[in-house]
């Protein structure tokens, strides 16, 4: 009986360590999104996600490059609209959306940012945008548009 | 003489054989139903429902997301952040006019609750480098599993209690019969981020708790009573009045109220311990309330209110709209358990008759009776572990009489598979979420899709 119980007790330690192993760099998280609404498209057939006030997303850890389109919604307020950009919780950049009270809704506002040259040993990086609207009761954020990576 | 020998022998064997059967399926009951609801779980939102935390389920929960997540008690951080695809107001959390304050809807309690499942899903995701905003995906899922589990434990506590004074064939009926009868398995597992899970677990551990203090009221029991009837207030505030069951146990006549209040008298230290407790319990949601509004106790529903002119006693009990009789029909075996009870299960009735009415004239009462979007009438979740007792009272006194008893089974069966087969038309959506009409029903009854 001790046997039979010490043998699970092992068992028991090798799974949850092989657990531990796989969900430290799980192949899935690619696909995974948070804080963005379902994909929609424009007037010009252009492909969007709404984000709200925090949105996540992730690049492979290979990529060099990124390349964000953004544009606010419609004009709310005269503050800019300003969305930062951080890396694996790192700051990366902050995005100022120009025109918040004549947003020009066919202009995406592209940026290309040189992603983190770190060595990781995860296959993703997780990005996160931080949208600075100072609105209350609206949980919209900008509209993301197509993500391009430069990878090697 | 050897014949009829032969054939008590072949009997007892037999009623042996089913006895090991019954406390076999008895022992394993808990960790099927878990075992099923996970299925369940996975099915429903894999292919039917986006997210765990949903509706009603996002205002219980929004203070972990602010308090852990954002490090934020004052929800700023939050209203303009949220929440992971959630549009305006959904999030539960509102300006109180006079401070400019953010005040949550719901109270506390099922924050408190959910804790160690919002523990895993944040070192989870700090592990695997996923966003630990309080949404994401280990938030939704495992979060969202807490009402599943705690209606298991909420199922094996009333499997405690009702052991001690019922057989093994009474509480296996009863237990399947409120889990798979009613609407509990829905609230553990569609809706399980919504209070009645956690209310359903909190009132049957009050009711083992209080069975045990009076029969030796040991600090264990005093501390953990305590502590359960502060949670009991924290998740959802009306059902304060089922700690009436401690003070009322076993009464029946004036005589025992009497008796009862000797004996409370003679443990008053104890019993003063215990109100002390409760109230520090209590105390962080009126610290909230008073942060949020300057005042201790306050209406948190901004739209809520009572007609308590006009409570919807029908709508209640018997519509189809949301009638709890109307959907969970095996239930009035458990009204019939009030008059046939005997026993430890006697000594309750009062106070459940008494409770029960009251809760019901609150329900009907409360502007939207119907609890909005649900299957069944979702507040009598929380009864369910009380509706447990007479059920088995009703199974214990059909016991028996033979001829109630297969008339009983047969019905009870047939009630369990129709409220199972609700269920899924609920989750599919053939049943409508709300206003389901007659008419509506009759031509739904029993269809797939």
């Amino acid at each position: 009986m001790t046997g039979i119980r010490s043998l699970a007790a092992v068992a028991l330690a090798a799974a949850l360590a092989a657990a531990a192993i796989y969900l430290h760099d799980p192949p899935w998280v690619g696909s995974l999104t948070s804080g963005l609404r379902p994909r929609e498209t424009d007037a010009h057939g252009a492909t969007f996600r709404w984000t709200t006030g925090r949105a996540s997303f992730f690049v492979p850890s290979d990529a060099t490059v990124m390349t964000l389109q953004l544009r606010p919604g419609a004009p709310l307020s005269k503050t800019p609209v300003t969305v930062d950009v951080n890396v694996d919780d790192r700051r990366l950049a902050t995005i100022e959306l120009p025109d918040p009270l004549h947003p020009d809704p066919d202009r995406w506002v592209l940026t290309s940012l040189p992603l983190p040259r770190r060595a990781t040993s995860r296959r993703f990086r997780r990005v996160d945008l931080r949208v600075h609207r100072w609105l209350d009761q609206f949980h919209l954020g900008v509209q993301l548009g197509a993500i391009e990576l430069k990878r090697p | 003489m050897t014949a009829v020998g032969d054939s008590d022998s072949r009997r007892s064997e037999h009623r042996s054989l089913a006895d090991r059967a019954i406390r076999a399926a008895l022992l394993h009951f808990v960790a099927a139903t878990a075992a099923l609801g996970l299925v369940g779980y996975a099915y429903v939102y894999t292919f039917l429902i986006d997210a765990p935390i949903h509706s009603d389920g996002v205002s219980y929960y929004v203070y972990l997301p602010a308090w852990i997540g954002d490090g934020d008690p004052t929800f700023e951080t939050l209203a303009r952040d949220c929440c992971g695809g959630f549009t305006a107001d959904p999030i539960g959390i509102h300006r109180w006019p006079e401070t400019k304050r953010w005040l949550a809807v719901h109270p506390i309690g099922v924050a408190i609750l959910m804790l160690p499942f919002f523990l895993v899903a944040h070192a989870l995701s700090w592990w695997s480098n996923l966003p630990r905003d309080g949404f994401s995906f280990y938030y939704q899922y495992v979060v969202g599993a807490a009402g599943l589990a705690y209606v298991a434990a909420g199922l094996a506590l009333l499997r405690q209690l009702l052991l001690r004074h019922f057989s093994e064939a009474v509480v296996l009926a009863t237990l399947v019969t409120i889990a798979f009868g009613t609407n509990l398995f829905h609230y553990a597992v569609y809706d399980g981020t919504f209070s009645h899970a956690f209310s359903f677990f909190l009132i049957v551990s009050l009711l083992l708790l209080a069975d045990l203090w009076w029969e030796a009221p040991g600090w264990p029991t005093s501390i953990g009573l305590s502590v359960v009837a502060a949670l009991i207030v924290l998740v959802r505030h009306p059902n304060a009045m089922f700690l009436a069951f401690v003070p009322l146990y076993g009464v029946r006549r004036s005589s025992d109220l009497a008796s009862n209040l000797h004996r409370l008298w003679q443990r008053r230290g104890l019993v003063t311990a215990m109100i002390g407790m409760t109230m520090c319990g209590v105390a962080p949601q009126l610290a909230v309330y008073k942060w949020a509004t300057t005042h201790w106790i306050v209406k948190s529903d901004p739209d809520g209110r009572f007609t308590f002119a006009s409570p919807h006693l029908f709508g209640t009990l018997f519509s189809v709209e949301r009638g709890v009789f109307f959907w969970s029909p095996v239930l009035l075996f458990a009204v019939a358990g009030l008059w046939v009870a005997r026993g430890w299960a006697r000594g309750w009735v009062a106070v459940t008759v008494a409770v029960l009415l009251a809760n019901t004239y609150l329900m009907a009462s409360w502007y939207m009776w119907y609890f909005g979007v649900g299957y069944g009438h979702r507040a009598y979740v929380d009864a369910l572990g009380v509706f447990g007792i007479y059920l088995a009272a009703f199974f214990a006194w059909a016991a028996e009489r033979p001829r109630v008893a297969t008339a009983v089974r047969t019905v009870t069966a047939a009630l369990v598979v129709l409220s199972v087969l609700q269920t899924m038309q609920y989750w599919t959506g053939v049943i409508p979420g709300e206003k389901t009409t007659w008419d509506q029903y009759r031509a739904l009854f029993l269809r797939v899709r």
